[in-house]
């Protein structure tokens, strides 16, 4: 148990330096793009002075050390500056933003989890057979060869052509309302799941096939246990480590903006909030969501670490001896 | 390629490819005129009120915020002329129609007189005085928005009595109305401005038809019906929502589906995947011109050789660009845009007289070695890319190897704009064309145009030529002065006008119907929805 517990404090401090680290390159990785907001925003037509101008107003000719400390001292307290273009608070976007990625997320990851899962381990568990496995190869290289644009791209037009009961062309103004949110996120939600899901189905799969191999599944086999018991206490457990740091690595990905299938279908997300602000070099923006995609990643992985060494005690172990 | 690139890319390629599979390969629609002038008019038949949804490309980004004497782009100028009046507003024939102003006179070449309409008010219920006209134009000839380049010598604005301003201008200015007719100039409620009851960078308060709700950025707007405005009773939209959407794929599935009443699209082959959706597709000749700056002011560069820089222009085939990056939908234009009234014929051109194997002559005499040039291109407009293909084979058949280079905006701004000289050798941009052939020439001039000094030299007889235009107004000598100006521009060759920026539009007759011009000036197809008709109520 006190292997557990320092390896788990040694997570979190490194977690905190990983943070630290990804701030200073956000920050200065914006700021090296050829160009600066004020080419974008005032046009070729705009003077000298008045890009001065525009510069002086933004606080961006000021070192960038300076800026960096006003930046960070400002996003430990929550304040991730204000958006050059619109002028409001990121924050206050992201707020407004966040709900509507956060359900996509969850939609997209109940595909991975509640289809996924249990098709990877029937997959897995009937991989001697033809039909299981033909099964499982043909979900997981049709869900993870073809690109979201192109599935994405594919349902706008099939959609928009025949009468149905969704609407793909109006998702500008989605409002936070759950039950209008969760109806109108259905179709990007199956386009961004499918992925995901057969990620995990394929994951599962493998996983389960590595452990059914292994000695001690035999000897429950020997001892005579059932095979659902054999299943649920000797396969699922030793099989979900990998499982689970999947489903930790695909949470934090769509949490930190699915940017694609918001783009598709201009959800009005924090992904698609990330690809207009790097269009427009509009730096509180970029910096602020791609510093909250590398949150959701290094909380999710560390929690993920965590629950791991918990779930076998021998990877806080290993970890520990490294 | 960036992710909006590969969406957009991506969505062409398998719309066409389904639409070809389900509709035979539609032609594009015929741009017939439905009666002088326009392509589309508004079904009077049509009575009912109701809420609008129309989608565009890209919002507002200003630095001036809301204020629309800052406004330097043509998506601001559509949703700002939706809540603010200009003096005058010009017609589908670009001639001049009342606006704020019921009249106007010109007593001499440089004074105009304008009775304003009384019972015009804003919003907020207040009057509209002539104060508010004076302050106005007195506000724009002092900014710094690029519109105060546009308006002209006003050297002077006075209130006459309770109904007529009086403009006084330093010296002949013929493209003046046309300027007053566009939303930077929209008249401002200067009293609510100048007592600081309103921010005008942050608020809307205009007499116009609509009344600003809210704004999110890059989402929508929406705007409510100003039943103070004099002409309410025209107006059947009774909310009006404009929803921002970047992709064309996706306003292209809006208009099929019925979710939006109007939508523009950057994509030409709009015009093919929408044709048999039940959407009415549009092709409207813009003033807007593509042009390609060829950089004569870099140390060292063979540009610096005019004879070498005209030799490049002249090995541009300018209807094959068109039909090959426009699916024909353009057409050539001198540095007068070809659609304005009195604007040079660009098959006069001298360029236009060589010929590729003229041009690949011209190119050996100017002892050009061989070495490659680069041609830069933005992402934001994707048909760039494509023009530039084009132009990358017509100048390799005559000799001239280009390496194309795409950039997001911000870094192509950096290489073009930002330095003197630039750092490039050949860029793709286009320019706003506006409502008289004289106002995009003054970009031509880096005395006045400042950017400009960046590619291309202050040149006193070119100078002269585009002052000329300005100030002359006789109908036959100004033609005469446009095709001197045209030649000069072509001569010297920095910066090449190619072909005319086509605006496609979509409307979906089931939800709406509305007037819609066949040439477009100041890139706002928005223009006629005051008076557009809903066609199902709810």
């Amino acid at each position: 148990m006190r292997a557990v517990l320092r390896w788990t404090l040694t997570r979190l401090l490194i977690m905190a330096v990983t943070l630290l680290g990804t701030s200073v390159v956000i920050f200065f990785a914006v700021r090296q793009m050829p160009g600066g907001y004020e080419s974008v925003v005032l046009g070729p037509l705009a003077s000298e002075e008045q890009r001065q101008a525009a510069a002086e107003r933004y606080g961006l000719d000021q070192p960038v050390l300076v800026q960096y400390w006003h930046w960070v001292t400002g996003a430990v307290q929550g304040d991730f500056g204000i958006s050059l273009v619109s002028q409001v608070p990121v924050i206050q976007e992201l707020a407004l933003r966040l709900p509507v990625t956060v359900t996509l997320a969850l939609m997209a990851l109940s595909a991975a989890v509640l289809i996924g899962v249990p098709l990877g381990v029937l997959t897995g568990l009937r991989s001697t057979s033809r039909s299981g496995g033909a099964l499982g190869r043909t979900v997981a290289g049709l869900g993870i060869s073809v690109p979201e644009f192109v599935l994405g791209s594919v349902a706008l037009f099939v959609v928009s052509s025949v009468a149905s009961c969704f609407s793909v062309g109006n998702l500008a103004s989605l409002s936070g309302e759950p039950a209008t949110l969760v109806r109108a996120l259905v179709l990007p939600a199956a386009v961004l799941g499918l992925y995901c899901l057969a990620a995990t189905a394929r994951t599962t799969r493998d996983a389960v096939m590595n452990v059914l191999v292994e000695p001690h599944v035999t000897a429950a086999v020997a001892r005579g246990e059932t095979p659902g018991h054999i299943v649920r206490h000797h396969v699922l457990r030793n099989a979900s480590v990998p499982v689970l740091t999947l489903l930790g690595t695909i949470t934090a990905y769509l949490l930190g903006g699915a940017v694609i299938v918001e783009t598709v279908f201009n959800i009005p997300g924090v992904g698609s909030y990330m690809v207009t602000g790097l269009g427009r070099h509009d730096y509180a923006v970029v910096q602020a969501t791609v510093l909250l995609a590398a949150v959701a990643f290094i909380v999710i992985n560390t929690v993920l670490d965590i629950a791991a060494s918990l779930v076998d005690p021998r990877v806080a172990a290993a970890g520990g001896r490294r | 390629m960036n992710v909006r690139q590969s969406c957009t890319a991506a969505a062409g390629i398998l719309a066409l490819t389904l639409t070809g599979c389900g509709g035979g390969g539609a032609e594009p629609a015929a741009q017939a005129e439905v009666e002088p002038g326009y392509l589309a008019v508004a079904d009077d038949t049509a009575t009912a009120e109701g809420p609008v949804t129309v989608q565009v490309d890209y919002d507002s980004q200003e630095d001036g915020g809301l204020d629309p004497q800052l406004a330097t782009t043509a998506r601001s100028w559509s949703l700002f002329g939706l809540v603010y009046e200009t003096l005058v507003t010009v017609d589908a024939e670009f001639g001049f129609q009342p606006g704020l102003a019921t009249s106007w006179e010109q007593p001499d070449e440089t004074t105009y007189i304008f009775t304003i309409d009384t019972s015009a008010q804003f919003s907020n219920g207040r009057a509209l005085t002539v104060d508010d006209v004076a302050g106005t134009l007195e506000r724009l000839k002092d900014g710094v928005g690029v519109w105060a380049g546009q308006i002209g010598p006003v050297d002077s604005v006075e209130t006459l009595d309770d109904t007529r301003v009086q403009v006084n201008l330093s010296e002949p200015y013929t493209p003046f109305l046309a300027a007053l007719a566009n939303s930077p100039a929209g008249i401002l409620p200067m009293e609510e401005i100048e007592s600081g009851q309103v921010d005008i960078a942050t608020e809307m308060l205009g007499t116009g038809p609509f009344v600003m709700e809210s704004h999110r950025q890059d989402q929508n707007w929406v705007f409510s019906r100003h039943d103070g405005y004099r002409h309410a009773g025209d107006v059947l939209i009774t909310e009006l929502r404009v929803d921002i959407v970047g992709e064309d794929a996706t306003r292209q599935a809006a208009l099929r589906e019925g979710s939006t009443a109007l939508a523009n699209f950057s994509n030409v082959d709009a015009l093919s995947l929408l044709a048999n959706s039940g959407a009415t597709m549009y092709s409207q000749q813009q003033s807007d011109f593509y042009y390609i700056l060829i950089n004569g002011l870099r140390e060292d560069s063979p540009l610096n050789d005019q004879d070498l820089r005209f030799a490049l222009n002249a090995a541009i085939d300018r209807q094959a660009l068109s039909n090959s990056a426009l699916a024909g939908e353009s057409a050539p234009t001198g540095v007068t845009p070809s659609n304005l009234p009195g604007a040079c014929d660009p098959a006069d051109l001298p360029s236009a007289g060589v010929g590729a194997e003229g041009a690949a002559g011209l190119i050996e005499a100017s002892g050009y070695d061989g070495e490659p040039l680069d041609l830069l291109v933005y992402n934001s407009e994707p048909v760039l890319g494509q023009m530039a293909q084009v132009i990358q084979q017509q100048l390799e058949a005559a000799g001239v190897t280009v390496n194309i280079e795409q950039l997001d905006t911000a870094a192509y701004y950096e290489r073009t704009h930002s330095t003197v000289p630039g750092n490039f050798d050949m860029a793709l941009g286009w320019y706003a064309g506006y409502g008289d052939p004289a106002m995009v020439t003054r970009w031509w001039n880096p005395d006045i145009a400042g950017f400009s000094a960046a590619f291309a030299g202050s040149h006193e007889d070119l100078n002269g030529l585009i002052d000329q235009a300005a100030a002359e107004s006789e109908p036959a000598a100004r033609e005469q002065v446009f095709t001197e100006l045209c030649h000069t521009v072509d001569e010297y060759s920095e910066m090449v006008p190619l072909v005319h920026r086509p605006g496609i539009v979509g409307l979906n007759p089931d939800l709406l119907t509305m007037d819609l011009a066949a040439n477009e000036g100041y890139g706002d197809f928005l223009r006629y929805l005051p008076t557009a008709r809903p066609v199902s109520a709810g």
